[in-house]
């Protein structure tokens, strides 16, 4: 459960004052395939920064299972994000020089998960993706749709609680995008990790069984399907 | 761990290019500094050797009042029977010498030198019977033959002779005051021209016999030092000690020095010409540790968003240090390897061959005892100190870089462009 209760959060450039997000509040259970939708500058990606524990607040409060990682420090924020979130971003952010098994493999090994377990994990997980036989290519050598199997390959490896997504099939065409949605659909409803996933995509959002629409910082729809 | 070698490791040879063109700079740094550090030790090691067998000798026994005016090369400052004290030496087991130096005028002949005139010099008088088994005078004799015990012959530096187109069987006159004050006139006909390493003997040196100059200046049981070789390895301070001992008898007339307090004055003047070098070698290695420090800002540039990235999935900010610095020292490790292996090829040439700089010793003085050559040493101690100094550079200079890319918070770092 993520309980994000009158969040605000402000961003200074130089004497100006953006106010991203204006007293947010949302309740997320376990399980929800979640779309935060809205314009551009409308605060989607500020809120899911604020749940995946990577920026700070101004105000209000963040809990998700019961711990309040809005107070938490930057190292206990960094042991919070290494166990329980998974990201995917919009342009994949995969390591170049990495094979497609070793972008999976190393979120197990900063976990110090023991090498056979990786092994298995990680060339199941690739199998799960529709990457078999690809474990050995390197990003530059997988189509865009490839690259963010792997992605959520990477993102869903080590089991995490929530799954975050900023716009992650913005950078597809819509034909791909639609598989990689369908491809993280079963995977929340196999795993049954929360999926958490911003888009101002029409086709994205029809997909998410709850849409939660943001404007100048607040929410002012909440829609669940 | 072994995912940030792994990762450190498929950088660098992703980026071959940018990692060989940084490790080049260090390399090339290491190696002049290889370089340089062989022909400093190779041309101090010589120039001692030089010094202690042409100068110096390895510690010299002089009159205890000798030593502070040792520039005016006075007679009444003299040993009292050094015939015993050599006698005594020899018998436990040292070579020893004694030696009369003094100043003279010395007159020149336009019968054979074309043109008459006068120069002033500095004399040593030798006992030509133990003089080569202290000194290396030996084999380098290069013209005629040394002075006779007892005869009015001279021994002249080649460089000396040169300049003022001696050659053997030419008479000049030495002109000089006596123990006592007198004046005394010698006419001496030269016998012998010696060439030896040390520019400084070849540019002044003029040998007599001892016994013809205490007969001409009243020097009977008068040495103004006594000079002592011993192995190039031996402890001087130790050795002064046991020598001190044998000559207990002349105690309150007596010093003993090392061949480094008599050439402390050369050994002060290397230590600056070589501080000065090591200054140069510094910047070397700044523009080396620039361009790494530039590499690693451009690596990290160029990869912030994969930083934010990692940081993002729970990489420790410490991981991340450990990753960047493990390229740093990833690239300073090639550096090093190429840059020492280059650095002991040329020093093999360097050892055997050495470069040549007579022409600019023949015209100045540059302090070293060394005629022409200058030959490289190997100094294994600074060749490992430089290899590990080349690695720990580079990881010092990548540290301020590294560090500044987990200052920016992660939001920042995935927007990056």
């Amino acid at each position: 459960m993520i309980r994000i209760q009158d969040v605000v959060r402000n961003y200074h450039a130089g004497e100006t004052v953006v106010k991203a997000l204006k007293g947010v509040s949302l309740e997320i259970t376990d399980g929800e395939f979640l779309s935060i939708a809205g314009p551009s500058g409308s605060g989607k990606t500020t809120l899911l920064n604020l749940i995946g524990c990577i920026d700070a607040l101004d105000g209000g409060e963040i809990v998700i299972d019961e711990t309040p990682v809005s107070k938490m420090d930057k190292k206990a924020k960094t042991e919070f994000r290494r166990n329980n979130l998974g990201f995917v971003f919009q342009t994949y952010n995969l390591i170049p020089v990495l094979t497609a098994y070793e972008n999976v493999s190393f979120v197990l090994s900063i976990l110090n998960v023991p090498e056979k377990e990786i092994e298995e994990r990680t060339m199941g997980i690739l199998k799960e993706v529709g990457l078999q036989g690809m474990e050995h290519r390197r990003p530059d050598r997988l189509s865009g749709g490839q690259q963010q199997r792997i992605a959520i390959a990477r993102a869903l490896v080590k089991n995490p609680k929530i799954v975050l997504a900023d716009e992650p099939t913005a950078n597809l065409d819509s034909k791909t995008g639609e598989e990689i949605l369908k491809l993280m659909q079963s995977m929340n409803e196999k795993y049954h990790t929360t999926f958490i996933f911003s888009t101002h995509d029409s086709m994205v959002m029809d997909y998410a069984r709850r849409l939660v629409s943001l404007h100048d910082g607040q929410v002012i729809d909440d829609q669940r399907r | 761990m072994k995912f940030l070698i792994l990762l450190a490791c498929k950088n660098l040879s992703r980026y071959k290019r940018r990692t060989i063109i940084t490790s080049s700079v260090i390399a090339v740094g290491l190696m002049m500094f290889l370089i340089v550090d062989s022909l400093l030790v190779g041309i101090d090691r010589e120039s001692v050797r030089n010094l202690r067998w042409y100068e110096t000798s390895s510690v010299r026994i002089m009159h205890g009042d000798y030593w502070e005016d040792r520039m005016l090369l006075p007679l009444d400052v003299a040993i009292e029977d050094p015939d015993t004290m050599v006698g005594m030496l020899e018998d436990a087991g040292y070579r020893a010498t004694e030696r009369i130096m003094f100043s003279a005028e010395m007159i020149l002949y336009g019968d054979y030198f074309g043109e008459a005139g006068n120069l002033p010099v500095q004399v040593t008088a030798v006992d030509p019977t133990r003089d080569n088994g202290v000194f290396k005078f030996a084999d380098t004799l290069i013209e005629g033959r040394f002075a006779e015990p007892g005869s009015n012959e001279l021994v002249m530096g080649s460089w000396m002779a040169e300049d003022i187109g001696a050659e053997v069987g030419y008479w000049v006159t030495l002109v000089t005051r006596g123990n006592g004050g007198f004046f005394e006139a010698m006419d001496m006909q030269i016998t012998g021209i010696v060439n030896c390493p040390n520019p400084n003997v070849n540019r002044s040196l003029l040998m007599v016999p001892i016994d013809t100059i205490r007969d001409y200046l009243a020097m009977e049981g008068l040495a103004t030092e006594i000079d002592i070789a011993l192995p190039e390895l031996a402890d001087i301070e130790e050795e002064k000690e046991k020598i001190a001992a044998l000559v207990s008898e002349w105690e309150s007339t007596i010093t003993i020095m090392g061949w480094d307090e008599m050439a402390s004055d050369y050994l002060a003047a290397i230590e600056a010409e070589q501080n000065m070098s090591m200054i140069l070698l510094f910047l070397v290695f700044l523009i080396a540790a620039v361009g790494i420090s530039n590499t690693m800002i451009m690596v990290i540039n160029e990869r912030i968003r994969e930083l934010g990235m990692l940081r993002a999935l729970g990489m420790k900010d410490g991981d991340i240090h450990v990753l960047f610095l493990l390229e740093a020292a990833g690239i300073g490790l090639l550096g090093s390897i190429i840059g020492t292996v280059l650095g002991i090829a040329l020093n093999f040439y360097l050892v055997g061959h050495g470069i040549d700089y007579g022409f600019l010793m023949r015209e100045m003085d540059l302090a070293y005892r060394i005629q022409s050559i200058f030959r490289g040493a190997w100094n294994l101690r600074g060749i490992l100190i430089t290899f590990i100094s080349g690695v720990v550079l580079s990881v010092v200079v990548a540290w301020f870089p590294t560090k500044r890319a987990t200052s920016k918070d992660i939001p920042s770092c995935l927007r990056h462009q």
